[in-house]
């Protein structure tokens, strides 16, 4: 990671929700904003093919982006989009001997190459984002145990494959079929541990736009993020999403594997985090969410001036509605950017004629055109998945 | 949905090639991922020893010293769940000193 630049670029670097831009306190560290911490990240080791990020962890990889690349623009270059990885990635793949296989409730099960695949369907390029059911984890209070996310977990760009359901018609789903399940080339490295594969619901598996992907912003899919192939839920979280995919498995019934019936559920109903005994359901759709990217936690602005605030905001599983700016007591609508489809970022402005009034914990708030609108306060969850609260932040008018 | 749209990459290869073509071509990948240095900070033994040894390879140790402050049962009860859902090859006369160790490291963390 080159020197001089690392320590200008750290500066304006910042992370997570409520300190969106927070203070870097060493060249190479950055503060997230955690309650009670720990909260600071280095900005190395650098990945091959990754810019400057967030390393959480550097085996399983765990790469979060620092929130001033959504102050660029609404894609995420490959280079800062986010890394995630439960057990140990493959560091190599053969394109030619690689296969995805297609079986359980199917008429004829296939093994595919990867031209197989490219050419099973009309290829079709969707802008969706990509986004951790635990994104922005780490800010929540009380605190959970998982990885200590702020809000970088998540980033938004133009994927291109063919149909999953084209895929699924090599082989032919038998009548009966309930959900289909994925696997990717990672398996854990302890005999009996549960291998990350999951599952989505037939209807979900024949939409129009749920691709097997190989490319990721028109380059093939860098390993990291899943080379060669990846599963694209647009509106779904990415646990998904399914990297380096391998199997393609049609189930007749309910999926009873570890990270569906197990791991990344929610609380079925609000809970407490007293309460214990609670039914729970998968984690799927994504909530709206907005955030300010123009403005730091804490920043300066000019007392009597106008004010224009910038951010990014998403619909979630359905488009975005509207945003407004919230404050305490009053609410000003902010005006939308273009529009790159339901499923991608778009940016939003607003401008405070006169600033005036009081700017503590002000936050911008999305609603989606099913009604979904962002919370005053967080949906706690044990696991710290779907985070949608309000993000707020104080500006200082002087 | 947005109608389909072939990305320029591949645009020029299914233009430059007949009908049956692949739309992509698929080269061979490969990546060196950066060391991972095996670093925990000062704290009891035989407890750090013991992280070490039952709690390093399947992670970088950030995934332990990341957490938020958490109870010496909660310690207990994560080492026990690694143990059970994950299958970690952990002593269990190892989870006491783990734990121990943790909570240690914990408390001696600067309050960021
Ligand atoms: C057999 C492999 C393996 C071993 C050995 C192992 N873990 Fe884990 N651990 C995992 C996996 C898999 C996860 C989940 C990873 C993820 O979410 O990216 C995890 C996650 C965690 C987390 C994050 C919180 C959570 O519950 O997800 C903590 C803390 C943790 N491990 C602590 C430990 C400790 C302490 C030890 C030693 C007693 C240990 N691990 C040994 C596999 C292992």
């Amino acid at each position: 990671m080159a020197g001089s630049t690392l320590t200008r670029r750290a500066l304006i670097a910042g992370a997570g929700g409520a300190a969106l831009a927070a203070p870097v306190l060493a060249q190479s560290l950055v503060d997230l904003g955690l309650p009670g911490g720990p909260s600071l990240r280095p900005l190395d080791p650098a990945f091959p093919g990754k810019g400057e990020m967030i390393v959480q962890r550097i085996r399983p990889p765990l790469l979060e982006t620092p929130m001033d690349v959504f102050r660029e623009g609404v894609i995420a270059p490959n280079d800062r989009m986010f890394v995630r990885w439960n057990w140990d990635m493959p560091t190599a793949v053969k394109a030619a001997n690689h296969r995805v296989a297609v079986g359980g409730a199917v008429n004829t099960p296939v093994s595919l190459t990867l031209d197989e695949v490219a050419a099973a369907g009309e290829t079709v390029e969707v802008v969706a984002i990509n986004q951790c059911a635990g994104n922005g984890r780490g800010l929540s209070e009380p605190r959970v145990t998982g990885t200590q996310w702020g809000n970088g977990a998540m980033g938004c760009a133009k994927w291109t494959g063919v149909r999953l359901r084209d895929v699924l018609a090599k082989a032919g789903v038998t009548e009966g079929a309930k959900r289909v399940r994925f696997a990717g080339l990672d398996v854990p490295l302890t005999d009996g541990a549960p291998q990350f594969i999951k599952s989505i619901p037939m209807d979900i598996a024949l939409r129009d736009d749920v691709l097997v992907a190989w490319a990721m912003n028109g380059e093939p899919l860098p390993l990291l993020h899943g080379f060669p192939l990846r599963i694209v839920v647009p509106g779904w979280f990415s646990t998904y999403w399914v990297k380096m995919l391998s199997t393609i498995e049609v189930l007749t019934g309910e999926d009873d594997s570890y990270y569906v019936a197990k791991s990344y559920r929610m609380p079925a109903a609000p809970i407490t985090p007293e309460d214990k005994d609670f039914a729970t359901v998968p984690i799927t759709e994504m909530p709206p969410r907005a955030f300010i990217t123009s403005h730091a936690d804490g920043a300066v602005v000019a007392q009597g001036q106008a004010l224009t605030l910038e951010g990014i905001a998403m619909g979630g599983a359905a488009a975005l509605a509207r945003v407004d700016l919230v404050g305490d007591g009053w609410e000003l609508p902010c005006t939308l950017g273009p529009d790159e489809g339901p499923y991608a970022f778009r940016r939003w402005q607003v401008t405070v004629p006169q600033v005036t009034a009081n700017l503590a914990q002000i936050g911008v708030r999305a609603a989606n055109i099913t009604g979904a609108v962002q919370p005053e306060t967080l949906a706690w969850n044990p696991s710290g998945y779907a985070r949608n609260v309000i993000e707020r932040i104080t500006l200082r008018p002087q | 949905m947005r109608a389909a749209a072939i990305p320029l990459a591949f645009l020029a290869l299914a233009l430059a090639a007949c009908d049956s073509a692949p739309v992509v071509t698929f080269a061979d990948a490969s990546i060196t991922l950066p060391d991972d240095p095996i670093e925990l900070p000062a704290g009891p033994e035989p407890g750090r020893t013991a992280v070490l040894e039952n709690c390093t390879a399947c992670h970088s140790p950030s995934t332990m010293l990341q957490q938020p402050k958490v109870s010496r049962e909660k310690w207990e009860g994560i080492a026990r769940k690694m143990i059970e859902v994950y299958k970690a090859p952990v002593d269990p006369q190892a989870i006491g000193p783990i734990a121990d160790y943790m909570v240690h490291v914990q408390a001696s963390q600067p309050p960021r």
